[in-house]
């Protein structure tokens, strides 16, 4: 017999039914419980619920869900709080300046001093390419010297602004690409002694330089690329200085004037107590007249 | 998380289990007529019935706290009173007959006399409604809750086979067979 063949059996596993049948039992069969069996059962019902207290394993289910998200925020904010203090703890110490000067003395380290014809531009040129990034800071260094010779002529601007030329040529490498311009490219034997000579700001940074053992003083032009950090410093240093850095060479207006009218001048800033522009002439009239008897003369 | 009508049993149980007794009541609602009927055609008798029928809404009210959504619940429920019922027919020596005849289906019952009926009578939808239900009570026992299971509490023969213990091939025979006796019995009533 096939009992599937009026049923709907697919639909119920297999099962037949019928649904005129089930039509006919669901009217037919109308039976309830007793009223009075409903309100025992639904009071029974809220006695539970109101009479025991909320297991906690059943508290826990239900709370679970925001309170490990209450968990999650607060780890969160614990740490960014945390990570913000560090960094505020450490930004009093000037990081950038800390971590230039370090990255110089690691760049300045294993360099073995050059013979003084190697000091070109070539050589400085070939330094590594660690200092790139920094090339737009150094170029920035580079014009604040430039600002520091203006007034000079060209042959002056070539040996120029000392100091600052000399840390921006060597911390500005341009490997291969562009080549510097020519009054940057190389540092004159004499320009580490003009940068010696005067005490302007500079002198945290040549000062550390010149305490390098034996290191020749052509080859301070050729300083390692990374000392392009001290050069911000420098550059910082001089913008505060402002006024004193802008004001013209104290020579000025000498260049040509005989070695007597250099020495009286300088006699003159001396009685003056000007020892700072005296001596600073003084310097550029030995460069000038590296011949004259009194090169070596009263001090 | 609110509960609405449209919430499934799971959800209102597991509401009622967090303290709301009102989705206990929502789900009443839904399962007292089809579990009463149930227990009252199986039964067949009213006052047995009722208490068992309470006796399984206590029992369900007790569990509360530890339930978890592991089957469907109104398999869960009908599971507790197919369980309640076995008890009972213990307790009152009442034998369940399963014949294997009838689950092979062979040994039906025979069919009403057409002989006894005049051929133009016409019933009634409420003659045929009594009728049905006179059929239904001739039912085996087991025959009759597989019906029961499949008409009032909407479960499939899977569920049928998880209420009652049993495999679901025998389930599904036993309704088949359910469903043949009570089609053939009606036949001359259509």
């Amino acid at each position: 017999m096939a009992l599937n063949e009026h049923g709907t059996g697919a639909a119920n596993g297999g099962a037949e039914r019928d649904p005129r049948l089930e039509r006919l039992y669901r009217e037919a069969a109308r039976e309830a419980p007793p009223a009075h069996l409903d309100a025992a059962i639904l009071a029974a019902a809220r006695r539970e619920v109101g009479s025991r207290p909320r297991s906690l394993a059943s508290a826990l289910r239900r709370w679970h869900v925001p309170v490990s998200v209450a968990a999650v925020v607060v780890v969160s904010v614990t740490l960014v709080i945390l990570v913000r203090d560090e960094e505020m703890a450490e930004r009093p110490m000037q990081p950038e300046i800390r971590a230039d000067i370090s990255s110089a003395e690691k760049a300045a380290a294993p360099q073995t001093p050059p013979t003084p014809g190697e000091a070109t531009s070539e050589t400085v040129r070939s330094r590594p390419a660690a200092a790139v990034p920094r090339r737009q800071e150094l170029r920035d260094d580079v014009r604040a010297s430039a600002a520091l010779g203006k007034g000079e002529d060209s042959s002056r601007a070539e040996s120029g602004p000392a100091p600052s030329l000399g840390v921006g040529v060597v911390a500005t490498p341009e490997p291969a690409a562009k080549p510097l311009p020519e009054p940057f490219r190389g540092a004159s034997p004499g320009l580490a002694e003009e940068r010696a000579a005067p005490a302007s700001a500079d002198t945290v940074v040549t000062g550390r330089l010149e305490s390098a053992p034996a290191a020749p003083n052509e080859l301070r032009s050729a300083r390692p690329a990374a000392d392009a950090a001290p050069g911000r410093l420098m550059a910082q240093s001089r913008a505060a200085k402002g006024a004193e850095q802008d004001r013209p060479p104290v020579w000025k207006g000498f260049e040509k004037e005989p070695p007597e009218k250099w020495l009286a001048r300088i006699e003159e800033l001396r009685r003056q107590g000007r020892a700072g522009e005296a001596e600073e002439m003084l310097s550029e009239f030995k460069r000038r007249f590296p011949e004259h008897p009194q090169v070596t003369g009263p001090r | 998380m609110a509960w609405n009508a449209e919430s499934s049993d799971e959800e209102l149980m597991l509401h009622y289990r967090d303290g709301d007794a009102g989705a206990f009541e929502a789900l009443y609602a839904r399962h007292k007529g089809g579990l009463y009927r149930y227990l009252l055609r199986q039964c067949r008798n009213a006052a047995a019935a009722e208490e068992l029928f309470q006796d399984v809404w206590m029992n369900l009210i007790r569990a509360r706290a530890g339930y978890t959504v592991q089957a469907k619940f109104s398999t869960f429920l009908y599971r507790v009173a197919h369980n309640r019922l076995v008890d009972h027919y213990r307790r009152s020596n009442q034998a369940t007959v399963v014949s294997l005849e009838d689950e092979d289906g062979e040994a039906i019952a025979d069919p009403p006399d057409e002989r006894e009926r005049p051929q133009d009578e016409t019933l009634d939808a409420k003659r045929q409604a009594g009728r049905l239900m006179e059929l239904i009570s001739e039912l085996p026992e087991t025959q009759r809750e597989a019906f029961l299971l499949q008409l009032e509490g909407g479960m499939s023969v899977e569920e049928i086979a998880q209420a009652t213990g049993v495999s679901r091939e025998t389930a599904k025979s036993r309704l088949r067979y359910a469903m043949s006796k009570l089609k053939r019995g009606m036949l001359e009533w259509r």
